[in-house]
């Protein structure tokens, strides 16, 4: 018969312009992304970019003292002026960015390394298995956070470290319900039944077939974590229980700078405001990808 | 008379991220007081945006051109307000699904009462006197109980009639119906077809029709516009469009429909190649030329407009309207494929008797107050899905197992592949009780029997590209190493009849005709004996479903695979299956040879099942339910 022939011709001729209007449709797409989604990235690559080079950007070391430039305002010589013991507030904002970030990171890391994996599995085996997890969970959020951190910290030596295990064990019930709610709405698909179907193991089903579709979930989720771990780290520290002194920690420095805060604002207001384009900017990215990952968030923009 | 409804170059398109897309391109049709018009078209051809458009429920990204004239006044022109006021009034609408149409809070009563309250201004007591006349209008028996009842405690067919009341309420000369029957039981559409024409009859409403299904569209419609990529392509009375359609598209649709014979092995559908255009340019050429096999160079650089026919009422966009030919048929396949012979059954399944909990968990635990202290007593609910079922496949052989939802025909499916625990009874496959299979027995098992689902949505793995979903059997049963995993991924395709090229895309870049193919070489890569078909055709569209039902017939006779091939739709099940069981409340009820089954069926329910997918039954109320059927569509009414 002639006509299959010709209709792969129209097929062709139909996918013809599609090659050439690609480079507009990859702009087109660029330019569709959210703008929390733009501005967040641009600002935590810029945090980034901070954290890694503290060390090189900083006018001074963040423990040099200029004994008689104590409580010097900001000026050129001092961007963000000097404390009680007249050390540079901006350097050492610059260096307590690397504390923020490894207390946030490392907390989302370890709730993720137990939460997933948990979440999955409950999702995955359902029946008793899930129930003790969930439950255990459930007894997990039954105590305040800051409650527990505090009874843990006060009565063991302090150390960033251990304020990082806790914060991350304390995240790892939103973690795993999240994992746990995607897990359960993908074991329905047909495509699970296929990879039953095929005598598959457990193991293959959680990680090639159910982790790559919780995926984007998990990196919206991961953001929030983060913001709650540098919050809680940084009320930890602004209540002596997490980082010590002499250590640039933003908590730390607003802590300590409280009882200057009539005559010398800007050692609190410096850590703060860093404190807050953290926590913004890592927020927008979690929105707006949110915004784009979320097929129920699609279709309203 | 003066036209009921007339759309004058109705244009519809909706604005999107990647620019506008047209959904309906310049539609003009005219329905006439007390006419019955069916709307026909695939899913994508823009004939439920053209109902949207009437009705004024398309959402604010769409922009609507053209005229909506409606007793005389321009509904497009109409300021909101005194649309709506149209719209609930003189213009009633029911929808495809109707598991979500009603509010789940409310009575029945109160939903079917509310239009009127709205609109006629009726005090609270009469209208729900009126809610529960019209119940019994719709045939509804026990009309003030169900009037009382929630949504949830009626069944699909009885919540389609409530609705189709709640449209009727305040009596609007026009009706309009998007796929009402679409996610029904086809014993259950029969009814609401038949109570339709004769609301029709009695009323003397008009009816726009919107449906894919032909065969629905010829029991209820006077006459047919078919639509096809945004364009209507031929409009006219019902039995020409039907029995003599001017529009290639129209034969094509028509031809590729299964009919209800069995078909020897050997025989093939009529298909309509390729696919539908996602962007459309009529402007350009015919947008069915490159599907179309009477194109014409002609067809392919200029555009054509509606060509009456001589016989007058009757139009279609093409050029060779009134010459065109019977649909061409696929060859034959020079090997018929080997009959299939009877003896060892590689299939055997015996006394399967599978039960559910109904009630489980929590809600088990109940007190009783019964004489004494209260007790607490854990009860669970059990009810059979499969009860004392026993068949048997031999190898390259097809059994269709038909039989309405919830009927017990995809968990029996599920049991032989042990996706689901067996309860009692016992399963064989190849001569091995599977409940006894471990090791690699099971693996070997796995490897042998092989399943096709339904959902083309949620079939495939949305993060595996298509070249390593169908890699993936390979490497697991050992088939394939690095070096010819590609070579083979790439036989698969061409199995399937894909480009070789899809190794690399992903799902959601497939149709869900290509998806389901993908499926299809996915449960084929392992090289399997056995094959269960759960309902592979059902969400696809009718010339996607010929191709389909065309390409497991092919693979059929190239590997002499054995299917079980379950469905609703007995039609297409006669398409492949060399014999029949028919599956009634989780136990089959009859089985034999397809040809036998159907033209003699002993059974009372396989005759109701037979006589609702018989689809030239003359109009309104002329064909009964045949007598024995009362008994089965009693099941309609659930509790309360």
């Amino acid at each position: 018969m002639a006509w299959p022939i010709r209709a792969s011709a129209t097929a062709a001729r139909l996918t013809e312009p599609a090659v050439l209007t690609l480079p507009t449709a990859a702009i087109r797409r660029w330019r569709r992304l959210p703008p929390a989604l733009l501005i967040g990235a641009a600002m935590v690559l810029v945090l980034l970019i901070v954290a890694a080079l503290a060390q090189q950007i900083a006018p001074y070391p963040f423990d040099q003292m200029h004994i008689r430039d104590r409580f010097s305002p900001p000026s050129l010589r001092y961007l963000a002026g000097t404390d009680e013991y007249g050390r540079d507030v901006f350097s050492r904002v610059l260096i307590g960015s690397q504390l923020s970030l490894l207390l946030g990171v490392s907390a989302t890391v370890i709730s993720m390394g137990i939460g997933v994996p948990l979440g999955l599995l409950a999702g995955f085996r359902r029946g008793l298995l899930d129930e003790v997890v969930m439950r255990g969970l459930d007894l997990m959020m039954a105590f305040p956070p800051i409650m527990l951190v505090l009874l843990i910290l006060a009565i063991t030596p302090p150390s960033i470290m251990k304020t990082a295990v806790i914060i991350g064990v304390l995240s790892v019930p939103p973690i795993a319900r999240v994992t746990r709610s995607v897990t359960l709405d993908l074991m329905s698909g047909e495509f699970m039944e296929a990879a039953h179907a095929r005598g598959e193991r457990t193991w293959y089903m959680l990680l090639r077939e159910l982790l790559p579709n919780v995926w984007p979930v998990l990196m919206v989720e991961a953001s929030l974590r983060v913001v709650f771990a540098v919050l809680l780290g940084a009320v930890l520290s602004f209540l002596g229980f997490g980082v010590q002194p002499p250590s640039a920690d933003w908590g730390l420095m607003i802590s300590d700078g409280r009882e200057f805060v009539d005559d010398a604002p800007w050692i609190s207001i410096a850590p703060g405001i860093a404190m807050g384009l953290t926590v913004i900017g890592i927020s927008l990215l979690g929105d707006g990808l949110r915004e784009v990952l979320d097929p129920r968030l699609r279709g309203r923009r | 008379m003066p036209p009921l409804l007339e759309l004058r170059g109705l244009t519809v398109r909706y604005r999107g991220e990647s620019g506008d897309t047209t959904a309906a391109r310049d539609i003009s049709l005219v329905l006439q007081p007390g006419e019955a018009l069916g709307l026909v078209g695939e899913s994508g051809s823009g004939k439920s945006s053209v109902a949207g458009a009437v009705l004024d429920c398309l959402g604010p990204s769409t922009r609507i051109d053209g005229q909506i004239m409606f007793e005389g006044q321009d509904l497009l022109a109409l300021p909101r307000p005194r649309r709506r006021a149209v719209l609930g009034r003189r213009i009633g609408a029911v929808f495809q699904d109707p598991f979500t149409a009603l509010n789940p809070a409310l009575r029945i009563g109160a939903q079917i009462a509310e239009p009127m309250m709205h609109h006629l201004r009726m005090r609270p007591a009469d209208a729900h006197r009126r809610a529960e006349a019209l119940l019994v209008e719709m045939g509804i028996a026990r009309a003030a109980d169900i009037a009382r009842a929630f949504p949830h405690q009626l069944s699909g067919g009885m919540k389609q009639r409530a609705l189709i009341a709640a449209a009727l309420a305040c009596e609007p000369p026009l009706l309009i119906l998007d796929e009402p029957t679409t996610a029904l039981d086809v014993t259950v559409e029969a009814q609401i077809l038949r109570l339709l024409a004769e609301l029709r009859q009695r009323k003397s409403i008009s009816v726009l029709f919107v449906s894919h299904n032909l065969g629905v569209v010829r029991r209820l419609c006077d006459s047919v516009a078919v639509m096809y990529a945004s364009q209507l392509v031929e409009i006219g009375p019902a039995e020409r469009v039907l029995d003599r359609p001017a529009h290639p598209y129209s034969l094509g649709l028509l031809a590729s429909r299964p009919p209800l014979e069995a078909a020897p092995r050997g025989s093939r559908l009529p298909a309509i190649q390729g696919q539908m255009p996602i962007a459309p340019q009529p402007e350009l050429a015919c947008v069915f030329a490159p599907r179309c096999p009477f194109c014409e160079p002609r067809c392919e650089t200029t555009s054509q407009s509606m060509v009456e026919m001589p016989s007058g009422a009757h139009a279609a966009r093409c050029w060779k309207t009134g010459t065109l030919g019977p649909w061409p048929r696929q060859a034959i396949s020079a090997q018929a494929g080997p009959a299939f012979r009877p003896g060892d059954a590689l299939v055997n399944v015996t006394g399967l008797r599978r039960e559910f909990a109904t009630r489980s968990g929590m809600s088990a635990w109940q007190v009783s107050f019964t004489g004494g202290l209260p007790r607490l007593r854990h009860q669970v609910g059990r009810v059979a899905a499969v009860d004392s079922v026993s068949l048997t496949i031999s190898p390259g052989e097809v059994l269709g197992l038909v039989g309405e939802s919830g009927c017990g025909k995809s968990t029996l499916g599920r049991i032989i592949l042990q996706l689901i625990r067996q309860g009692s009874g016992s399963v064989e496959f190849d001569g091995h009780d599977l409940a006894m299979l471990a090791g690699s027995d099971r693996h070997d098992f796995r490897r042998q029997a092989q399943i096709v689902f339904q959902n083309v949505g949620s079939s495939l793995n949305p993060r595996l590209s298509v070249g390593d979903a169908l890699g993936r059997p390979l490497t697991l049963f050992g088939l394939a190493d690095r070096r010819t995993r590609a070579a083979q991924v790439d036989a698969l395709l061409e199995m399937v009849r894909l480009p070789a090229s899809y190794r690399l895309r992903f799902p959601h870049e497939l149709s869900g005709g290509e998806r389901q193919r993908v499926a299809i070489a996915r449960a084929l890569a392992s090289k399997p004996r056995f094959l269960v078909c759960d309902e592979p055709v059902s969400a696809l569209d009718v010339s996607v479903q010929a191709t389909i039902i065309n390409l497991l017939a092919d693979l059929r006779d190239e590997f002499g695979l054995a299917y079980l091939f379950i469905s609703h739709d007995l039609a297409v099940v006669a398409q492949l299956s060399d014999r029949v069981a028919v599956m009634y409340r989780g136990r089959i009820c009859e089985t034999g040879p397809t040809a036998e089954v159907l033209a003699a069926p002993r059974h009372p329910y396989t005759r109701t099942l037979l006589a609702s997918a018989v689809d030239d039954l003359p109009a309104a109320g002329v064909a009964d339910t045949p007598p024995a059927a009362s008994e089965f569509l009693a099941v309609n009414i659930r509790g309360g």
